[in-house]
């Protein structure tokens, strides 16, 4: 091959690697962006009215008075609204038989989204579930009801050849001439006056609980959940993962047996997760019987199995790292083995240590499949320290696959979905860079 | 030091206590010595204990199923009404499905990965590779069911809006700059034996013609990729696109130890011979560390194999062998994915087919990880050997 050729190719190696770099960091950027730009949504937004109303009667916050005032000056707003679709009523009350049944359908689904937007209407029954009791929270979602106000969703199928297209038509035309045609301009006039939005900070939205399957409030008992699992796992994992690093670099001696147990800890790292989850259903529940079904207990001791290997080699590596001139000054003095490493090795490991025990927290923390079976659920409580013993908990990461494919109102929740996959992350991204950074002071402090 | 603060006596005369230890005494000390350590070695066996356990009872578990059922439905059909009168639990598709997931994951993560390796470990400096090392750590720090939610909230209806738009571009930019190399490359080696005169001549010539048949095969795959119909965007494409870049930090980091172990001198011989860095690095260096790559692969796949929440929120679920197999808008449903989905309907009817179904599948994912990790450990042994450490 030509000279040139060669160069060229080897600039184009170079530059397929620095390709290969730049695409792994786009990929984080792209898979953390829409985390980042939508989930900071449930934390700051504009809340209208009913936001105010839901907050004051469900979690007893704000003033009274000033809310019902609001309330007040809404109502007034609405009170045109209401009117037009009152007097449209009675104009198909008074229709023939025939008309009036086809009119009453599509008065049926105007009455449907006024419902949605702006709660119950005036003269309705309180309804049951709490989110048919408010209109729309938050402002973003009330523009979107606005829409399909005012927009019909029809399916196009002129052409024979294709799928129906999706065209909107405005829900005016059917009603054309009517008494209720003002409504369609008053409403998107009036929205603002009647749901009053204003900005809204909710940081409580951390350590409040949900209400009506995460419709309004926060994520308190997942959060309270992921933590009690993943310092219940440490717990098992960690004194269990050190002392065997103690033993695989101090005690034991490079043989047969050593091998054969790093091929059974290698053996355990490569375990699918969901395996885990079954072992510790037939195990943990159906055989030891920790508890009579799915607790934070069983699901604590499923995770430690899952994290067990990460710290055993974490630790392994940090004791390795402590210079042997520390273990023989020590062993110069007269100290004894055990005492060398339980007063010099330990203490001049524990930052590696740390750093290990760190990220196996934030690989516990985001695990779904092994506490699928052992230990989360749906819906619950936030769980007193006790409880926990025998009792199945909600957990971020369960609860984030759970409103995203198994929730009923799947669309209507998206802020809470991205904030509750936004706190995860924060999470377990916040104990890695614990990590890093407690790695870098330690190699700096190495390096001497 | 003076002479008294030695002496192995006190100034009253009393003889110190002895340096020696008495017999007893280092009796005792062994004995505590060697409980301790036994207590040390039950304690880490408890890790070898709890795989056999692991092994044991999946292992009960399914064995029912087999009893019931025989082996021959499982392995071989790929009907799966598990619920229908009378049921049918013929998990082919499947097995199917994992393996199209996983080999579409390596796809995208074995070529990505080893390039970004061989970068951080021969091409970047110093400086940008501790740039470079966070992000690796925390695109393996994201948990897996953010990568599902990306999956089925965001990429799938983005990949079932424009996915042939998406896909066309993204064979432009990766096939373009190949082509132009290849067609640079085969135009050299083509015109290498004409006469000195005419060389260049024939060059040009060869790199119009090669370049002109690649381009216009590049459109015309372009152009199929972009009428391509998309039903779903739940489909085995975007489970392996987001399961491949779940299993690059695996990949790129154990691919780029065993790269950084295949040492300097190596390297330095091979520049000496008068080689490109690219050629050191394809002929010398990936061959030398070829058993770790092959490790670092094998780890990759370990982890695309075992995941749960990225295939069960983002392949579809549909209990199906698309035809024709290569199919990869179709969705396909995984091993992993069916125990998660599963068991909640299982779970009251503990003892029947049905749930024992669930225990024989992770038997054999189990039994698929435990042979890829022995795999595994034997090339890390090998390329260790290799390297003579």
């Amino acid at each position: 091959m030509q000279l040139g050729t060669r160069k060229l190719l080897d600039r184009a190696f170079s530059g397929l690697g620095i390709c290969s770099i730049l695409l792994l960091a786009a990929a984080l950027l792209i898979i953390l962006a829409p985390m980042a730009g939508r989930g900071w949504r449930a934390f700051l937004f504009r809340g209208t009215v009913e936001y105010r109303r839901m907050m004051l009667e469900r979690f007893q916050r704000g003033d009274r008075e000033a809310i019902e005032a609001e309330e007040a000056q809404a109502a007034k707003a609405r009170q045109g609204a209401f009117d037009i679709l009152a007097a449209y009523e009675k104009e198909v009350a008074a229709l023939g038989f025939l008309e009036r049944r086809t009119r009453q359908d599509d008065l049926e689904k105007v009455r449907d989204c006024m419902r949605d937007l702006l709660g119950p209407l005036p003269g309705e029954e309180r309804p049951v579930l709490p989110r048919d009791q408010y209109g729309q929270t938050r402002w973003d979602r009330a523009k979107a009801k606005l829409d399909r106000l005012l927009l019909v969703e029809t399916y196009d199928y002129s052409d024979p050849t294709k799928m129906g297209v999706k065209v909107m038509v405005p829900r005016v035309d059917r009603f054309k001439g009517t008494a209720l045609e003002p409504l369609f301009t008053t409403v998107p006039e009036h929205l603002e006056a009647m749901m009053l939005p204003r900005v809204e900070f909710y940081w409580r939205f951390l350590f409040d609980v949900s209400h009506d399957a995460h419709f309004f409030g926060g994520v308190w008992p997942e959060m309270l959940g992921t933590i009690y699992l993943t310092v219940g796992a440490m717990l098992f994992a960690v004194p269990m993962g050190v002392v065997a690093a103690i033993y695989l670099v101090e005690f034991a001696h490079e043989g047969r047996v050593v091998s054969i147990l790093r091929t059974f800890i290698s053996t355990l790292a490569g375990v699918p997760s969901i395996v885990f989850g079954l072992f510790g259903l037939a195990f943990f529940i159906n055989t030891l019987g920790v508890s009579g079904s799915k607790s934070v207990l069983a699901g604590s001791l499923t995770l430690a199995l899952l994290v067990l290997p990460t710290v055993i080699r974490a630790a392994e590596e940090a004791i390795r790292a402590v210079p042997q001139t520390y273990k023989e000054a020590a062993l110069s003095l007269g100290a004894s083995r055990w005492r060398t490493v339980v007063t010099v090795m330990l203490p001049a490991a524990l930052p590696g240590i740390l750093t290990g025990i760190v990220i196996s927290m934030g690989r516990a923390a985001g695990e779904t499949a092994p506490i699928i079976f052992t230990a989360a659920v749906s819906v619950g409580k936030p769980l007193g320290l006790g409880e926990t013993l025998s009792q199945p908990t909600p957990a971020l990461p369960w609860n984030i696959y759970n409103l995203c494919s198994e929730h009923a109102e799947v669309n209507e929740i998206r802020h809470v979905q991205y904030g509750m996959v936004l706190t995860l992350v924060l999470l377990v991204l916040f104990l890695n860079a614990a990590a890093i950074i407690l790695r870098a002071r330690i190699s700096k402090k190495l390096r001497g | 030091m003076s002479q008294a603060e030695l002496s192995l006596t006190d100034p009253l005369g009393r003889p110190r206590q002895s340096l020696l230890l008495s017999k007893r005494a280092t009796r005792a000390k062994q004995v505590a010595s060697l409980a301790g350590r036994s207590v040390l070695f039950l304690i880490t066996s408890s890790s070898v204990l709890a795989v056999l356990f692991i092994f044991y009872y999946i292992a009960q578990d399914a064995l029912p199923f087999f009893r019931l059922r025989g082996a021959g439905e499982f392995f071989t059909s790929s009907e799966w009404y598990p619920s229908a009168e009378p049921a049918s639990f013929g998990s082919l598709s499947m097995f199917f499905g994992s393996g199209i997931v996983t080999l579409g994951a390596s796809l995208v993560a074995v070529p990505l990965g080893v390039a970004a390796a061989v970068c951080l470990s021969d091409v970047l400096p110093f400086g940008v590779r501790q740039l470079a090392k966070p992000v690796i750590e925390m695109l393996a720090a994201i948990p897996s069911v953010a990568y599902g939610f990306f999956a089925l909230v965001v990429f799938a209806p983005l990949l079932q809006e424009r996915g042939g738009a998406m896909l066309e571009v993204a064979a432009y930019v990766i096939g373009g700059p190949l082509a132009f190399l290849a067609a640079v490359v085969l135009a050299d080696l083509t015109s290498s034996r004409a006469p000195e005169k005419a060389r260049w001549a024939g060059r040009i010539v060869a790199f119009l013609l090669f370049g002109g048949a690649m381009a216009f095969g590049l459109v015309a795959l372009g152009g199929m990729l972009r009428g391509l119909p998309i039903d779903s965007g739940t489909n085995a494409l975007n489970a392996s696109i987001i399961l491949g870049i779940m299993a690059l930090p695996t990949v790129v980091s154990v691919s780029e130890d065993a790269l950084q172990a295949a040492g300097r001198d190596l390297r330095e011989g091979s520049y000496a011979l008068g080689a490109t860095r690219a050629e050191t690095i394809l002929r010398v260096v990936i061959p030398a560390s070829a058993s770790g790559i092959c490790a670092a692969v094998i780890l990759g796949v370990m982890r695309a194999v075992g995941e749960t929440m990225v295939v069960w929120m983002a392949s579809g679920n549909a209990a199906q062998i698309p035809s024709p197999w290569y199919d990869l808008t179709a969705p396909v449903r995984t091993l992993t994915a069916t125990i998660a989905g599963d068991m909640g309907e299982a779970d009251h009817v503990t003892g029947s087919a049905r749930y024992h179904v669930l225990f024989a599948m992770a038997l054999s994912l189990l039994a698929i990880s435990f042979v890829l990790n022995l795999a595994s450990e034997g090339a890390t042994r090998r390329a260790r050997r290799k390297l003579g450490h």
